[in-house]
């Protein structure tokens, strides 16, 4: 309603270490997306402070926030989020492109060998499957070797045999590359991979 | 990045979201440059035809010789040159014969522009000629053949030399438009003027010396030539061409700016709403691209390169198309145009590529520029409103660019005035009564079917974007009624000018004892002819008391000048008074009635004295009226009209028109026979001619209506998209519920049905309002209410828009609805 404010996260206060993994779980509702894009930046905050690597977020503007999200930040979404106009391999280049760096061809050929797509790099991710596609989200994700990792119910849309798949490979992946990874999900089992669980309730951190 | 951009592009293009974009960008610059490109060629063409007029580019002209110097300045600039000599003479054929005649002595380059013509038998077929006549030669007008009585190879004499006659005079480039007091023509060489001992000092006569060449050198030896020129020698102007030809085309370039302007809105409207849609469609995009860390500026200009390089595609595809346009114009025009029109240069190009940049600068600009804005958080809640979509400077931005290009485009700033006039009644009335129709569309619907009460709740759902819809369509059919209306009553208008019987021949000097034999014998020939009217000549001599100046050679609008005078008991046939009134027939009284622009030349009133001389008496009379004509009726028009009473005790002749047609020319002959003293003026080629420009000029008309209702169909059919996706959206939702095709498709007619229908009502008035202004103010026609065009507006609005709404939306009951909700 016009004129009420609406307050989603209440007294929310989380450290997460470089490294470590956390999943936050929780209801429809419950206030993990608007959670999750505070967290990474994509988002403004009213009140309070979201800091990554010494950086406080709410000193940056969109821009100076984008600029972060570029360097540090990788992002793994539930609707993979491929830019329809590139193929697979233009799609892993193009963070690197935003973000000015050399040799990106080769760096993104090394990421979508490393989630066995070499043979699919020049096709469109209307030509993929929906596990291929997310698989190309995650040579995305990694390729810009982002500090921190987010993902976003990752495999809310594919079946349990491919979603597993690709949790393995998030997992891997944040393994060798020493990411920090936050994973929002429904699914408990998920969860459990990780090394700390969150669970939101009202907008607010419940204990378990 | 560059890269990217022309990959997006490309993929765009495939994915058909550039269409409308594309299309409507290449019919601007298509219309604008081919329109451009037509009319300044028509320009050309008709200076170059006014040359033909002068049989020169340049002349100048001297009842006294002329300096030699000059010619030889000519020839050292590298200038094509002539000379001319005209005067009037006595003709003598054997012992009794002779007449006077109009001499014109020519020198052998001439005409240096146009074509002389020439026949073998009097009234004839007509042949061109490469040279006027050879020394000791001449050529005779028609007339002088039975009014000497002569033959070919038969010798004449003029002054105190004989001529051979070895050909028919027929048409010379640089006889005149004015007929008036010409005697028959002779044509003879130059260089026999001196033998004949007829041209002394103070003889009246007119020499000229005529020059052509390529433009520049023309131009610099006129600037070379102008301050040389004395008292009494004068550079005459190309812009004596032919009145009725230039006029139509005139009008027809009026038409065409018009048409070329409205082409310019149409397609700015089309370019803003795909662009729209564009950059809706691509706000997922700028999300995911941002959330993968490109900054605003790095999108924009990704999105500025995309549009930079459609701009340079669409304008090239569009420059294309506009020298197609213009190409078929004169393809149509090759037969008639008697010139060739030579290049239109680069500048129609330029100015179709400055439309392109400014359609897409301010129509196309303000929403890709906003999707720099757009929040990345749409990576992750795709219900996020997108932000200032419809912002209101876009709509003053558009507003401001459409109007300064119309002002830029057709340089007129009455026209420009008159579409916006319209443009400003659709869009605010438009508005408020789309919005009332819209909600008392919805009363009927709650007690309608099903269907009815599907589409009208959808209608009330998205109330004033439908109005916003409604005042979009409505544009579009208003500018093509407006359009159709124009075009309608200028073809009409110029069929009724010159019917195909108008006169086209003229008959002047006839002595009043020959106007009842000549008259009969018309009737007998079965020719019917115009009233007769009596010509008398008279010297406008003083306004109120106040006396004109005399001399010719200063550029005075308000001289003596020395005119026809008639006389009149009724207003003449299709004349019409604009001030004052008409006297009652029979009257006595000292009065006058002026033309228009005579009057206004010599800045007389109704009410004001004018003093005349007619003969050598002088005459007094009150102007009680002043009359509009029509100077292109082919009928005798006068300047001045007296009561028959007051002309009737001075000497006068007569003169009619009639027509005649090309099979009974022979009856000339015979005619000028029995009535040797009568002139015949023949105008049948002439008529013609401007027939047969005005049928090409009707053409190209009908030609740019057919590409500007493409221009108007892009508007419709960007108009119908920019809200498929909405309705698409929830047709995909009923059809998941199991809605029948029937009621998807039904429902969705009527609703663009219904948006065409307001939408039509509405152009129509504000069709009518616009055109009302066009006619008035900027084409000097008459207006007159058009009915018709509020059914057409109204059936046409609801076909074509609920058809097209229908076809845009056909997927969503052919395809799975999961499939719709997934591309949407």
């Amino acid at each position: 309603m016009a004129g009420t404010e609406l307050e989603i996260l209440k007294g929310i206060t989380l450290e997460i270490k470089s490294g470590e993994s956390v999943a936050i779980i929780g209801a429809s509702g419950s206030g993990k997306s608007t959670l999750l894009g505070l967290l990474a930046g994509l988002d403004e905050a009213s009140g309070g402070s979201v800091t990554i690597n010494g950086t406080d977020l709410g000193t940056l503007d969109e821009d100076g926030r984008a600029r972060f999200r570029g360097e540090h930040i990788g992002f793994v979404f539930q609707s993979f989020q491929l830019l329809p106009a590139l193929t697979a391999l233009e799609n892993v280049m193009l963070p690197l492109e935003l973000q000015g760096q050399s040799e990106v061809t080769q760096k993104a050929e090394h990421y979508l060998k490393r989630v066995e797509l070499d043979a699919r790099m020049g096709h469109y991710p209307l030509q993929l499957s929906g596990g291929e596609q997310q698989r190309v989200a995650l040579a995305r994700a990694f390729a810009s070797r982002p500090a921190i990792l987010f993902a976003d119910e990752p495999t809310g849309n594919l079946d349990s045999r491919t979603g597993d798949r690709i949790i393995d490979l998030v997992f891997e992946l944040n393994r060798e590359e020493g990411t920090t990874l936050v994973l929002v999900t429904h699914d408990s089992a998920l969860a459990d991979r990780c090394d700390r669980r969150l669970r939101l309730d009202g907008g607010a951190l419940v204990k378990e | 990045m560059s890269m990217t951009a022309t990959r997006m592009l490309a993929r765009d293009w495939r994915g058909g979201e550039l269409g409308v974009l594309v299309m409507a960008l290449v019919l601007a610059v298509g219309v604008v440059s081919g329109i451009s490109a037509f009319t300044t060629k028509l320009q050309n063409a008709l200076v170059q035809e006014s040359h033909r007029f002068l049989a020169a580019d340049t002349v100048v002209s001297s009842g006294r010789p002329l300096p030699e110097e000059w010619l030889q300045q000519a020839d050292r600039d590298g200038l094509q040159r002539a000379v001319t000599l005209s005067f009037p003479s006595m003709v003598y054929a054997g012992d009794d014969n002779m007449y006077l005649a109009s001499i014109k002595a020519v020198s052998e380059t001439y005409p240096l522009r146009g074509e002389l013509t020439y026949g073998v038998e009097p009234f004839g077929e007509t042949f061109p000629a490469s040279v006027g006549p050879a020394q000791g030669e001449v050529w005779l007008d028609s007339r002088l053949f039975s009014l000497l009585d002569v033959t070919l190879q038969d010798q004449i004499t003029i002054g105190e030399h004989s001529f051979l006659v070895v050909a028919v005079a027929r048409t010379e480039p640089d006889q005149g438009a004015s007929f008036y007091g010409l005697g028959p023509r002779v044509l003879m060489h130059y260089d026999d003027i001196p033998a004949t001992g007829v041209v002394q000092p103070g003889s009246r006569v007119e020499y000229r010396q005529l020059y052509a060449g390529p433009e520049a050198t023309v131009r610099s030896f006129s600037l070379w030539l102008q301050p040389l020129l004395k008292d009494g020698q004068k550079a005459l102007s190309v812009e004596e061409g032919q009145p009725s030809i230039s006029s139509a085309l005139a009008r027809a370039e009026s038409f065409l700016l018009l048409a070329g302007s409205l082409a310019v809105v149409l397609a700015g409207v089309a370019v803003a709403l795909a662009a729209r849609r564009f950059s809706e469609r691509h706000h997922d995009y700028v999300a995911i691209i941002k959330s993968l860390g490109a900054t605003s500026g790095a999108v924009n200009r990704l999105y500025g390169t995309s549009l930079l390089l459609l701009g340079l595609i669409a304008t090239a595809l569009g420059c294309g198309l506009g020298f197609t346009i213009q190409a078929v114009f004169f393809e149509l025009f090759a037969e008639q145009l008697p010139v060739q029109p030579g290049s239109s240069g680069i500048r129609p190009y330029a100015i179709g590529a400055a439309t392109s940049i400014t359609c897409l600068f301010c129509f196309a600009w303000p929403p890709l520029r906003r999707l720099g804005q757009a929040s990345p958080l749409r990576v992750l809640r795709r219900d996020l409103p997108l932000e200032g979509s419809r912002a209101i400077s876009d709509y003053v931005l558009g507003l401001l660019a459409i109007a300064l290009l119309m002002w830029w485009y057709s340089g007129d700033w009455k026209l420009t005035l008159a579409v916006l006039a319209g443009l400003a009644v659709t869009a605010g009335l438009g508005l408020g009564l789309a919005l009332t129709l819209l909600k008392g569309g919805r009363l009927v619907g709650m007690s309608a079917g099903n269907i009815w009460r599907l589409a009208l709740a959808g209608l009330q759902r998205r109330g004033l974007e439908n109005a916003l819809q409604v005042v979009i369509f409505s544009m579009a059919i208003m500018m093509l009624l407006v359009l159709l209306l124009v075009r309608t009553s200028l073809i009409d208008e110029w069929q009724t000018q010159l019917p195909a019987d108008a006169p086209n021949h003229f008959m002047l000097n006839i002595g009043p004892e020959s106007v009842q034999p000549i008259e009969d014998l018309l009737s007998d020939e079965g020719i019917t002819s115009e009233a007769f009217y009596p010509m008398i000549r008279g010297r406008i001599m003083s306004v109120n008391g106040e006396e004109l100046i005399s001399t010719e050679d200063v550029e005075e609008q308000r001289r003596q000048r020395e005119t026809n005078l008639t006389w009149s008991n009724g207003l003449p046939k299709d004349n019409r008074l604009v001030a004052g009134q008409w006297w009652p027939s029979g009257t006595d009284q000292a009065v006058v009635s002026l033309e228009e622009s005579f009057a206004e030349r010599l800045d007389i009133k109704v009410g004001d004295s004018v003093g005349f001389l007619v003969g050598s008496q002088p005459l007094e009379a009150q102007v009680t009226s002043i009359r509009a004509l029509d100077w292109q009726s082919m009928r005798p028009n006068f300047y001045l009209v007296f009561p028959p009473k007051l002309l009737a005790s001075y000497p006068s002749t007569f003169m009619t028109s009639f027509h005649l047609e090309a099979a009974d020319k022979a009856f000339l002959n015979r005619f000028i026979r029995s009535f040797p003293t009568v002139t015949v003026v023949e105008m049948d080629a002439v008529i013609e001619q401007v027939r047969g420009i005005i049928n090409q000029v009707s053409a190209a008309i009908n030609l740019v209506l057919v590409v500007i209702l493409a221009a108007g169909g892009l508007v419709l059919v960007a108009g119908v998209q920019a809200s498929v996706d909405a309705r698409m959206h929830e047709s995909a939702i009923l059809r998941a519920l199991g809605a029948p095709r029937r009621l998807i498709l039904g429902s969705l007619l009527i609703e663009f049905a219904t948006l065409g229908l307001f939408a039509g009502l509405l152009a129509a008035a504000a069709a009518e309002l616009s055109v009302y202004i066009l006619q008035t103010l900027v084409m000097d026609m008459r207006y007159t209410p058009t009915l018709w065009i509020w059914p057409l507006g109204i059936v046409s609005g609801a076909l074509v828009v609920g058809s097209l709404g229908v076809f845009n939306c056909r997927k969503v009951v052919s395809v799975a609805p999961v499939t719709v909700l997934r591309e949407l």
